[in-house]
Formats: structure tokens, C-alpha cells, sequence
């Protein structure tokens, strides 16, 4: 007897007979109800910028983080469901420590963004003390890094799937905002250019007209590692865009 | 004064307690290089006076430029190794790389303080080249504390050949020395000379020595006689 769609999306352990796992698709739509994130890795360094939605004027726009550092080499971009991300970023930061601890060496970004899958796909997982996640993590997360390879950006979406990218933007605006990185991005960018881009494209994609106050920059190059824009950096920045 | 036998006639019941630990005596030698290391062990394995085997190596072939050597109880030895290889074969796959020197001198290190209260009685030397190709070569205590330095010795006949590294290698305690990188022939032609005076004072070493030396280009072995009685 088949069970209609609407039973076999609930639950995270039920296939449909279409080979489908619908919670796990459901988590990655939520994931396009978030603000913007852009990453653009270039041969210098990695830049990240996401928006800040400030709903109300009451609001402290400082105290939404949206980019946060993993480790002095490491940082990452968040958008979807936030409060799921601090547990994903909790475990990346432990284990990029784990990893200094036991080899007294960098972690490298791949290997940070294969120790968070293994976290976003536990949702499975069933456990007698009733400890078990019960459903796919609501966020999609970009990991921005320098380690021996080089400068490099990951994305990783609720399936716990990663993929390394060149330029990737995720969260509400992230369709018009590829399109653009795809026209906009060449091997040869330098981190300028990269800064400029990103900004000017989440321009283009952003509700409210973009500020200081309303986007978090960050770069992490092999020499500065993780640098988070001050507010007049960011004013710098977009004084270059018209 | 006069002792009272609890049991007049008898000799006082005594516990037998549980030794886990044995000494199979063995000595291991490195000496870094600017863009080499050698390493070597003697091969004899002994118990008190008596000899178990005259043919085993102590040195630990890790990677292309790391060689570990191990000697104390041997069974801790093998033991030790036998998870060290296992760890770095996890860390290969988890990672897509094959682990560098100082990474193996950091986890041999947290391997060992993990056993910090029942460890592994074990005298280590770890040689091989850094991140920059360099020679390196680490030294341990049995609980995890380790040191980078240019030049060791360890096992039975560390404390004989410690001070004649010092003088040969180090030139310590020698006026008007003038310094200059260790050559690879001389480094080779040291540890010979080591193992062969441990193996006439000291009788847990001897019957022959293996050299592992190590390069750019990996590890190429040596075998060489000492005094077998």
C-alpha cells in the first residue's frame, strides 16, 4: 500500500517511491527564504559579503552575525535558519582545534567542510536516549579559507552536499545574484575587484538600499588571514560602486 | 633489637605483584641534516642476559620522509606502532594527504600523554624532513613531552652515546671549532661509529646496526655488522 505524498514527507527516514526524501528538500527552500550571502575566491584571498535584514529601526544591526570566523585561516557565511548554524559552526570551530591539537597544524577548508557534513547528516540517525536530530539543519553555508592549497571557497546546502566554487551566492537573492557572478567572475580577479563585485551585485539583489550598517564584508587572505570590514572599510568599499 | 616472625619457622607470605613492563634494552640514533636525516637502530632484542632475536630492525618506515624508532618494551613498541600506522592511514583518507613530519611529531606526541597513566614504556626518536624539506628529528619521554633537536640518542645506550653526539655532532666542550653543516657521509660514518663503541660496553646492544636515510628523493636503508657476543 502506498502511502500519498503529504505522509511521505514526514519523516526524515521514508523515501517516497519516487527515490525523493522531501524534509531534506523542504530544509533546502528554506534555505532561499535567507538574506544573501556571496563568496568570490580569487588567486589573493577569498571575499565574503553578506546582507543584514534590518526589519525594524528599533533593531541593533551589530548583533546579527551572519559571517563568523571558524579559525584565524578560516571564516564562513550563513544564511537560512541562523540558530542552526551556530551549532554547525560550533563543530567546525572544534574540530579545526581538535585538528591543532592533535597535528599541531592547520585544518584545511576541505576537511573543515567534510567534518561539518558529517554533522548535517546525522539527522537520520535514531538514538535510544532521544538525543537524535529530527530534522535537516534549515542553512546553507559557505566556507572561505587559506590553507596549503591556496585560497578557497566551499559551499555546503542542508543534504550536508559540498562543492567547491569559484564565486557562489545562496540565500534569497542568490538565482539573479549567480547569474551575475557568472558573467562578472574571471580566473584573473584581484581581491579589489572581488570586493567591488560582490558589493555591487548585492546591490543589485537587496530590498533595502545597501548601507554600512546593512552588510557584514569579510576577507581572508595568507596574509591577514580572517579580516571582518570595519564599518568605515565597508564605506570605503562602496564608495567605489555607483 | 630483635625482630618477632610473625610465623616462627616459616618465611613471611609475600604478594606476588603484577610487573607489566619488561626492558628488551636496544639503542636508536638520528642526526638531522640541512636537507637529510639519518636514523638507526642496532637489531638486538634482549631479556636480562638472554638474547630473543639478533635480526630486529627498531625503525618504523612511516611515509616516504618520515622514519620513526622505537625501543623499551617491545611490546609497548609494537603496540604503538601498529596505532600510529593505523592513525596516519585514518588521517590519509579523511584528508586526501599524506601527513607531514612535524604533524607525526605533534600526534605521537598526544599519543603518547593519552597513556600518561599507564604508558607505553617506550623510547622514541622520530626523523624525517619538514615542511620546508629540512632534516628534522624529534625526541619523546614516554609521556608525550618531545623536543626538535639536530641530533639524539635513546634506548640502553643513550646515556654512552649522548655525550659523544654532543662532542662529534654538537662540537661541544671543543676549542676553536669552526661550525659547518653536517655532511651526509659523516652523519652515517657517526651513528656507525656510535653503535659500534655501545656495542662493546654494553650488552643489550649489538649484533648489527640498520640506517635509514632520509631525502627528498625517500628513504634508502643500510645494513651494517657489529659484535655479535
Amino acid at each position: 500500500m502506498f502511502l500519498t505524498r503529504s505522509e511521505y514527507d514526514r519523516g526524515v527516514n521514508t523515501f517516497s517511491p519516487e527515490g525523493r526524501l522531501f524534509q531534506v528538500e523542504y530544509a533546502i527552500e528554506a534555505i532561499k527564504l535567507g538574506s544573501t550571502a556571496i563568496g568570490i575566491s580569487t588567486a589573493e584571498g577569498v571575499v565574503l559579503a553578506v546582507e543584514k535584514r534590518i526589519t525594524s529601526p528599533l533593531m541593533e544591526p551589530t548583533t546579527i552575525e551572519k559571517i563568523v570566523e571558524v579559525d584565524k585561516h578560516i571564516g564562513c557565511a550563513v544564511s537560512g535558519l541562523i540558530a542552526d548554524s551556530r551549532t554547525m559552526v560550533d563543530r567546525a570551530r572544534m574540530e579545526c582545534q581538535n585538528h591543532w591539537f592533535s597535528f599541531n597544524e592547520k585544518m584545511s577548508v576541505e576537511s573543515v567542510a567534510q567534518a561539518v557534513s558529517n554533522l548535517a547528516i546525522q539527522f537520520g540517525d535514531s538514538d535510544d536516549d532521544g538525543g537524535a536530530m529530527s530534522r535537516p539543519f534549515g542553512v546553507a553555508i559557505l566556507f572561505a579559507g587559506c590553507d596549503e592549497k591556496g585560497p578557497q571557497l566551499f559551499h555546503m546546502d542542508p543534504s550536508g552536499t559540498f562543492v567547491q566554487f569559484d564565486a557562489k551566492a545562496i540565500g534569497s537573492g542568490s538565482e539573479g545574484a549567480q547569474q551575475s557572478l557568472q558573467e562578472q567572475y574571471h580566473k584573473s580577479m584581484t581581491l579589489k575587484e572581488a570586493l567591488t563585485a560582490s558589493l555591487t551585485i548585492l546591490k543589485q539583489v537587496m530590498e533595502e538600499k545597501l548601507s554600512s550598517t546593512n552588510v557584514e564584508v569579510v576577507t581572508v587572505t595568507p596574509e591577514k588571514f580572517f579580516h571582518m570590514f570595519s564599518k568605515e572599510e565597508v564605506e570605503e568599499v562602496i564608495k567605489d560602486i555607483s | 633489637m630483635a625482630l618477632i616472625e610473625p610465623f616462627a619457622g616459616h618465611t613471611p607470605m609475600q604478594a606476588q605483584r603484577f610487573s607489566p613492563y619488561s626492558d628488551n634494552g636496544g639503542t636508536i640514533v638520528a642526526i638531522a641534516g640541512e636537507d637529510f636525516a639519518v636514523i638507526g637502530s642496532d637489531t638486538r632484542l634482549t631479556v636480562g642476559y638472554s638474547i630473543n632475536t639478533r635480526e630486529q630492525s627498531k625503525l618504523f618506515r612511516l611515509s616516504d620522509k618520515t622514519v620513526l624508532a622505537s625501543c623499551g618494551c617491545w611490546c609497548d613498541v609494537l603496540t604503538l606502532t601498529r596505532v600510529l600506522n593505523a592513525r596516519l592511514q585514518m588521517y590519509n583518507h579523511e584528508h586526501q594527504k599524506e601527513m607531514n613530519t612535524p604533524a607525526v611529531a605533534q600526534l605521537l606526541s598526544t599519543m603518547l600523554y593519552y597513556k600518561r597513566f599507564f604508558p607505553y614504556y617506550v623510547s622514541n626518536l622520530l626523523a624525517g624532513l619538514d615542511a620546508e624539506g629540512k632534516g628534522a628529528v624529534y625526541h619523546y619521554d614516554p609521556v608525550g613531552h618531545y623536543e626538535r633537536n639536530q641530533y639524539y640518542a635513546g634506548g640502553s645506550s643513550s646515556a654512552l652515546l649522548q655525550p659523544f653526539l654532543d662532542n662529534q655532532v654538537g662540537k661541544k666542550n671543543m676549542n676553536g671549532v669552526v661550525q659547518e653543516p653536517i655532511t651526509r657521509e659523516r652523519a652515517v660514518a657517526i651513528v656507525k661509529d656510535a653503535f659500534i663503541s655501545a656495542a662493546e660496553r654494553e650488552i643489550h646492544t649489538g649484533d648489527a646496526i640498520i640506517i635509514n636515510i632520509i631525502d627528498k628523493t625517500g628513504v634508502k636503508e643500510e645494513r651494517f655488522a657489529l659484535r655479535k657476543d
